[in-house]
């Protein structure tokens, strides 16, 4: 399995609503993506893992339509087309990420040396290469995430969600996964990835499609979207071991706009000025322990979408 | 890679399984306590009941402590913490991404987990036999194997229907850990004591399993007495046919499970 055929979208939503009970949670969605990459964001319970679930077929569309490559989402003809890195901590804690990986692609029909084979190759790509073989409850955030990613592309889907794959993630780890959606992208795989926060989006996708309160807010490349947002600030936390010297270094860049000092981290007012997360990567990867973490906070995008919304 | 089929989607589903559940530090806790059985057994040993033999003896612990209390607790634990461990930790997403059927994910977590309670069941009958053996006084006619071979055989069809119904509380319910312990306290313990007339005693898993072993190890007034206290004039004639009690019970149990997992959102925010 490769690229989506040509004739059809790589993931298409018709129609789709699904409410819980008396509940809401889309309302009329409509959008296709072709082999290409496109991001969904969108705050907290906008639907966005609604959307992703209803693609991998683990929740049914109370109205509409939803299709992968053609074929009916929840098939297993749709499910073997199809990768998802969901957002979930929890992985099988005592088994290693390799056994975990190869376990998953022995559901996909591989043979036990096969997918132990491919399980390894796809980790090593993802750099667990040395600690493949640790069990998981040993990983750090960043591994879990890399386990997750593997068993999402082992099987070579056509179609890959990623569910907020950034949470959590320190600067350089980021920045790799950036890279492997680059990868999977020049691929042509299609890649759908969630996340809350429109600018750790933004170099990576091709496309952006907003949703807010079940439904589609805004679609588009992200330069028009971008030049509509610009200059709308937001807050991210950065876990650290050491605050004070990271304040220290944080202060006097032109895109900080204020510091909040805590025991193990920093919140920072970001303005909307560029090259911020460009600027911090390099000051995570320079000084170990510096940036352990970068945590987009919850109303990151409220000015986004107050400006989207009026 | 081609969809794998149905029974390899089973079978594979029952090895990872049982990887999982070997790293269960519960087996060490099920391990202490049938070791524990056979040393009270063994300790017993040395002043028994009045007028008690071998035979009673075993049968009397083999019931109370193994098939009424550890077979349906951890078969029971076993089968709710391999399907709806999942279902919590939301570990499920990645077994239903797969190109599988649900019913055959659930089909070999079932298998898997009545492998496991029925060698658990069948070992812990064995080593509190052989904990009965030192004593040679209580065996005047000699060892009777056929009562290990009864408990064994009662044991294992036992598990195999408490981890069915363990796997419809685990697919079906919120809090399948809360129904294990009114199924087996409120059915197993309450109802599946009542006398033969009761007909509702049928539909628990431990009223056939006791008419298994009471239909296998031929009891006397006194052995009928002891395994089934509520029956005052135990007669051979409510036997009737245990095994296909239990075939029913798991039969229906795992029909509906694989019901509610084949159907069920767990993902959906109306669950949470």
């Amino acid at each position: 399995m490769s690229a989506p055929p040509a004739a059809a979208p790589a993931l298409r939503f018709a129609g789709v609503s699904k409410w819980y009970g008396q509940v809401a949670a889309l309302m009329d969605v409509s959008f296709a993506i072709g082999a290409q990459v496109v991001g969904l964001v969108g705050r907290n319970g906008a639907g966005k893992s609604t959307l992703m679930k209803l693609a991998c077929g683990l929740l049914a569309p109370s109205q509409g339509e939803v299709e992968v490559v053609g074929v009916p989402a929840g098939t297993p003809e749709a499910r073997a087309r199809l990768g998802f890195c969901p957002d979930v901590e929890r992985l099988y804690e005592r088994c290693s990420g390799l056994q975990f990986v190869a376990w998953m692609l022995r559901l996909h029909g591989a043979g036990a040396a096969g997918a132990q084979d491919r399980a390894a190759e796809v980790l090593t790509e993802l750099g667990l290469a040395a600690d493949m073989e640790r069990p998981i409850r040993e990983y750090s955030k960043g591994m879990r995430q890399r386990v997750r990613l593997a068993q999402a592309l082992a099987h070579r889907p056509a179609v890959v969600l990623l569910d907020e794959p950034m949470n959590g993630l320190d600067p350089v780890a980021r920045h790799e996964l950036a890279g492997q959606i680059a990868r999977l992208a020049r691929s042509g795989t299609a890649v759908l990835i969630s996340s809350h926060v429109l600018h750790e989006l933004e170099t990576m996708v091709d496309r952006v499609v907003l949703v807010h309160q079940g439904r589609l807010l805004a679609e588009g490349r992200v330069a028009e979207l971008r030049g509509q947002v610009r200059g709308q600030p937001h807050r991210v936390q950065l876990g650290s071991e050491r605050p004070r010297e990271l304040a220290a270094q944080l202060v006097g860049w032109p895109q900080v706009q204020g510091l909040e000092l805590a025991a193990s981290s920093v919140q920072v007012a970001v303005n909307g000025e560029p090259g911020f997360y460009g600027r911090l990567t390099g000051l995570g990867a320079s000084a170990d322990g510096l940036v352990h973490e970068v945590t987009p906070l919850d109303d990151s995008l409220a000015s986004v979408f107050g400006y989207l919304i009026g | 890679m081609n969809s794998p089929g149905f029974v390899s989607v089973v079978i594979e589903m029952a090895r990872q399984t049982a990887v999982l559940l070997l790293q269960n530090r519960l087996l060490w806790v099920v391990a202490v306590a049938e070791v524990g059985c056979a040393v009270i057994a063994f300790l017993l040993g040395y002043r028994p009941p009045r007028h008690a033999d071998g035979r009673l003896l075993y049968s009397m612990l083999a019931w109370w402590l193994l098939l009424s209390v550890l077979m349906p607790w951890v078969t029971m634990y076993f089968a709710v913490q391999a399907i709806h461990g999942d279902i919590e930790e939301r570990t499920f997403q990645y077994l239903f991404l797969r190109p599988v059927r649900r019913s055959a994910l659930l089909l070999g977590k079932w298998l898997a987990v009545a492998l496991f309670g029925s060698v658990l069941t069948a070992i812990g009958a064995v080593i509190l036999f052989l904990a009965t053996l030192p004593h040679a006084e209580l065996w005047v006619d000699g060892v009777q194997w056929s009562v290990l071979t009864a408990f064994v055989l009662a044991g294992v069809c036992g598990a195999v229907a408490y981890s069915a119904v363990g796997a419809l509380f685990a697919a079906w319910t919120k809090r399948p850990l809360v129904w294990t312990a009114v199924f087996i306290v409120g059915m197993q313990y309450f109802i599946g004591n009542l006398p033969a007339k009761a007909g509702i005693r049928a539909i628990t898993v431990a009223d056939p399993v006791r008419r298994m072993v009471l239909d296998r190890v031929e009891p006397d007034r006194r052995l009928a007495r002891w395994l089934w206290p509520s029956e005052r004039e135990f007669d051979p004639e409510v036997i009737g046919q245990p095994v296909w009690n239990l075939v029913v019970i798991t039969g229906v149990a795992l029909a509906l499970a694989l019901r509610a997992y084949a159907r069920s959102e767990y993902d959906a925010r109306a669950r949470e």
